[in-house]
Order: structure tokens, then C-alpha cells, then sequence
């Protein structure tokens, strides 16, 4: 029992350094098929987490970045996760059979591109990048 | 240990390349294929733990590997399915398992279905407790998801009904209910426990019902959960009665079956950026007639544990764990009884561990774990400490080294 306390201890001192904080600064941008023009934080959450396949009556299909600095933002912001316990989580369900791994790309441009050549995708990008072929969705 | 070392090492070679290649077009299809594998090495100061000589030198009889793919059919249905394989001492000898096959249809947020080989919902990590990778530790908390019973509780064959309901301030609430038919590998420690009474399992299994509610609360990174399952289950097997009753040396079919037999699961937990700090109490209580209904056993098992992780680099993460195993019970065959105390080393099982994970490479990955183990629960329940492979008998204490390493794709 000593030790469960020492270990309860250590934990709690950990929980209480101070975390890095993250601007904003990422976008979220769609498929022209994606009818909406806007989107709750929670249904976004719901996507990304694979709870929720739909927006506006319409299928989607979450994109996500490798990583970089848009990414550790949307992540910091919208789903509340670190990338390993993403990762870990997309992992769970692909490998229990309960979801998928969604596509993983490697910069803003191939987001980009790939959002505007599929039907439903949703993804996010730099808030300074290009969005030629695709639409911004607003984050309420 | 070599032949299994030899075949990470082929698998491993051939794979790396195709590290990024998780995709395949078939007919137009898009299928996702993904695997892993794990090679794993235990050393104990005394005692031989989970089926393997690990006493003297130490054994690499402890790996594992599978292999998924699974595709989306239309926007809202999709099908996969997985298969795995491991050898861990004498459990498992590689005989291969389908370790799910899944046919998913997403209607609506708070209503979906499932229905095949499906892993089970409940707690923490039963449905992924056999993913090394997925994990910190190189073995999970072995009173909760202890490896060597982990087919008591880890798919059923049957369906779900499963979703999420949100709400506007007490956060969401996710659930699932099931229902089925268990039908446990003839590899695992339960068969191989019972050997030790001249009972050989032929078929093992039965009907289960149960669920799972958890809630992610308005707390940020705090879940909490509970999980239920009862089952009948009935054992067919061979008994030798010369083994453990002083009978003839023969074999004659036998049964057992359940009379009362439930899980009751609780469990929480939070993070927050790189801390993970997760705990669970799980009560498994079985009462059941053996030896075709001349005797009655009780056992009742409540483990917890509390655990806790740390990711300090991309490449480094910091493990530690306390486990808590305590066996109650009652036995009616001449000659055997249950300790009278908790506080007697075969009716707890209490393991302090700390673990390191290095993640080598994107997919690629090792860990190095200590447990300290005061007790060993005793025989008449699967918990790592069997006396075939202890014919003179298992001291109280255990000090184990477990080094694993392994990759996914």
C-alpha cells in the first residue's frame, strides 16, 4: 500500500506542471460535397474520433496531418488528445475491429488536395495555407 | 526462442519496407491491411511465471503476431477481420485464432450494430488487451487482464448494439450491449490449469450476455465506466481420476458447468497531455459443479490496480503499476481448502512494477519492465504460477525482468 501511495503522489505532482499553450492558428477545411458551411466542436470531435460519420446528412471522412505545427494545434484544440494517445486510440479500434485508421498526409498541400479530389473528406490545415479547390468550414 | 526471434527478425525485414504500404485497391476497393508482432523474454529470481521456465536463465517462449484487413463496403457498413497466433510457454504452441471477424453497420450516433467473432467491451483494455503495442507495459495489471485467462473474457461470438448519446453539460455517454456464445481456445491457462487434476478440456464455452456504459465526463480527460457480463459456461472434458481423486488410471468423459458466473467491472480513467493515469476493480465470481456434478466449487476473484504513464520525448515513455489480487472461495473435495487468510501468499498476489517504453523507430518498439511480486494466488485459479512447471513447489515472493520488442504496421 506504500507504494500505491508513493505512485499516487508522484502522479498528482505531475498532473500540476504546466502545460504548453496553443494558439489556433489551423483551419479546417472540406469536400465541396460537404454541404455545410459550418460545424460545432463537438460533431467535429465526434469525426475525428470516428463517433459520428456524417455532417449535414452527408458522409465524411476525416483527414489528418502526420504532424507538424497545425496539427499539434488541432489536436491541442479540438480533440484534446496528444498525437501518441490519438494514434493509440485509432489503433484500439482498427486492431479490435471496432474502426479505422484514418489517412494520415504529410503536409497542408497534400490535405489540400486530397480534400478536394474525395467526396466527404474533411481535414485541416495551416491557417496561412492555400484552399484552392476546397471550403473552409467555420468552427463554432 | 531462436525459431520465434528468427522469424521477427524474417517478418521484420520483409515488412519494413511496407511500412507506409496499409492500403490495397481490390476490385475498386479500398482494403486496409495492418499486423504486428512481438518477441518477448522473461527472467524471474525464483519461481517459474506464466508456463515458462523463466527461473534458471529465463525463456523467450513469449511471442506473438497478427495480421488484420478490413474494408468499407458502403459509407455505413464495414467488414474486417483479424487473425493471431502466440506461444507463451506452454499456452497458446501456436495454434492460430481467428481473433475477429467483423461485420459493422453504422446507423445513426447513439444506435450502430456489430455482429461476428467480436472483441468485448468491457473495462479498459479487455478488447485490446492482447495488442502489446497498443500498451505501455509489457504485461498489463495480471490480476485485471491476466494473460494467461485472458479467453475468458476477450470475444464472443454473437452481436452488439452499441453508440454514443451526448448531452449538453453531463458529457457523453457510450454503450454497448451484447450477447453470444464463448468458445475459449483449448490453449489457454484455464485448460492447462486443470491438467494439474487430471482433466483434459475437449470443449469449453457457453452463452454470454452483458454491457458496457462509460462516460466521458465534462472533466477534460476524464472517463469513468462501468461493464457487466454473465455466462453459463460447460466444460466437456476427459478425466483421468488416478490424477487427483485416487481412482483408476483411465479416461472418462466429465463435465462442469456454471451455476452463477459473472464479471462486474468499475474502472476510470484521466489524462492529460503526456499523463495517463488509469484504475480498475473487476469482480469475477464463478460458483460451478465439477467432475459431472459430485463436487461444487466458489471462487471469487476482486482484483484492482492503479496505474499510471508518463511520455517524456517522441521516444521515450515511463510506466509504473500496482496490482492487487485477492482469491476467496469453498471447495467441497476431500482434501482441499482454500487458505483461511488473505494475508496466506496462495489467496493474494500483489505486484509493484515500473516500465520503460522506447520507441525505436515510427513502428517499431521495446520495453523493459520490473514486477515484484508478494504472493501467488494458488491453483485454483489461472494467475501465472502453475505447479507443473513448479514441481517443488512456488516460494512467496517473485522478482521478474520482462523484455519485449516488437512492430506494427
Amino acid at each position: 500500500m506504500k507504494f500505491a501511495r508513493y505512485l499516487l503522489i508522484a502522479i498528482a505532482v505531475v498532473a500540476c506542471l504546466p502545460l504548453k499553450g496553443y494558439a489556433a492558428d489551423v483551419k479546417v477545411i472540406a469536400n465541396s460535397s460537404v454541404s455545410s458551411s459550418s460545424v460545432s466542436a463537438d460533431d467535429l470531435k465526434d469525426v475525428y474520433l470516428e463517433n459520428k460519420d456524417s455532417l449535414g446528412g452527408a458522409h465524411v471522412e476525416p483527414v489528418l496531418l502526420k504532424g507538424g505545427a497545425a496539427h499539434e494545434a488541432f489536436l491541442k484544440t479540438y480533440l484534446g488528445k496528444s498525437d501518441s494517445l490519438l494514434q493509440t486510440y485509432y489503433r484500439s479500434l482498427l486492431f479490435s475491429g471496432k474502426g479505422s485508421m484514418p489517412k494520415a498526409l504529410g503536409s497542408d498541400a497534400e490535405v489540400v488536395a486530397y480534400v478536394a479530389k474525395t467526396k466527404g473528406a474533411i481535414g485541416y490545415v495551416s491557417a496561412g495555407a492555400s484552399t484552392e479547390g476546397v471550403k473552409t468550414l467555420e468552427v463554432h | 526462442m531462436r525459431q520465434g526471434l528468427a522469424v521477427l527478425i524474417v517478418v521484420l525485414a520483409c515488412a519494413l519496407p511496407a511500412m507506409n504500404a496499409q492500403e490495397i485497391k481490390l476490385f475498386d476497393r479500398t482494403i486496409q491491411v495492418h499486423g504486428f508482432a512481438s518477441q518477448g523474454f522473461v527472467h524471474t529470481d525464483q519461481n517459474n511465471w506464466l508456463t515458462m521456465n523463466t527461473s534458471n536463465v529465463g525463456s523467450g517462449q513469449f511471442t506473438e503476431f497478427g495480421a488484420n484487413a478490413s474494408t468499407q463496403i458502403t459509407d455505413s457498413f464495414r467488414f474486417g477481420a483479424q487473425i493471431y497466433d502466440r506461444e507463451l510457454g506452454q499456452l497458446g504452441r501456436w495454434h492460430p485464432q481467428l481473433d475477429w471477424a467483423v461485420a459493422d453497420y453504422h446507423f445513426r450516433r447513439w444506435l450502430s450494430f456489430r455482429g461476428g467473432k467480436v472483441k468485448t467491451t468491457m473495462g479498459l483494455y479487455n478488447d485490446t488487451q492482447d495488442m502489446d503495442f497498443l500498451h505501455t507495459f509489457a504485461l498489463l495489471p495480471q490480476g485485471v487482464y491476466s494473460t494467461d485467462m485472458r479467453d475468458a473474457t476477450l470475444a464472443h461470438y454473437g452481436g452488439d448494439i452499441y453508440g454514443t448519446v451526448k448531452t449538453k453539460k453531463a458529457g457523453d455517454f457510450s454503450y454497448t450491449a451484447y450477447g453470444g456464445d464463448r468458445r475459449d481456445s483449448l490453449y489457454g491457462g484455464y485448460p492447462y490449469n486443470l491438467q494439474m487434476h487430471g482433466l483434459y478440456i475437449q470443449k469449453y464455452g457457453g452463452p454470454v450476455v452483458g454491457g458496457d456504459l462509460r462516460w466521458d465526463t465534462p472533466v477534460k480527460g476524464l472517463l469513468a465506466g462501468t461493464s457487466y457480463m454473465y455466462e453459463m459456461i460447460t466444460a466437456h472434458e476427459l478425466l483421468n481420476p488416478s490424477v487427483a481423486l485416487g481412482g483408476p488410471n483411465i479416461l472418462t468423459p466429465s463435465l462442469e458447468w456454471s451455476k452463477d458466473d459473472f464479471v462486474n467491472q468499475y474502472y476510470a480513467s484521466y489524462s492529460k497531455g503526456n499523463l495517463r493515469v488509469d484504475s480498475e476493480y473487476r469482480r469475477y465470481y464463478r460458483d460451478q459443479d465439477i467432475f459431472s456434478g459430485a463436487f461444487e466449487i466458489q471462487t471469487d476473484i476482486r482484483p484492482w490496480y492503479v496505474s499510471g504513464s508518463y511520455r517524456i520525448n517522441k521516444r521515450l515513455e515511463l510506466g509504473s503499476y500496482y496490482s492487487h489480487f485477492i482469491i476467496n472461495g469453498n471447495i467441497n473435495v476431500p482434501g482441499q481448502s482454500f487458505s483461511p487468510s488473505v494475508s496466506d501468499p496462495d489467496r493474494h498476489l500483489y505486484d509493484k512494477v515500473v516500465t520503460a517504453r522506447i520507441d525505436l523507430k515510427r513502428f517499431w518498439y521495446a520495453k523493459i519492465e520490473g514486477h515484484f511480486m508478494d504472493g501467488y494466488g494458488g491453483y485454483y485459479y489461472p494467475d501465472g504460477f502453475y505447479p507443473m512447471v513448479n514441481p517443488q513447489g512456488v516460494t512467496p515472493n517473485t522478482n521478474a525482468l520482462v523484455i519485449k520488442s516488437g512492430f506494427y504496421f
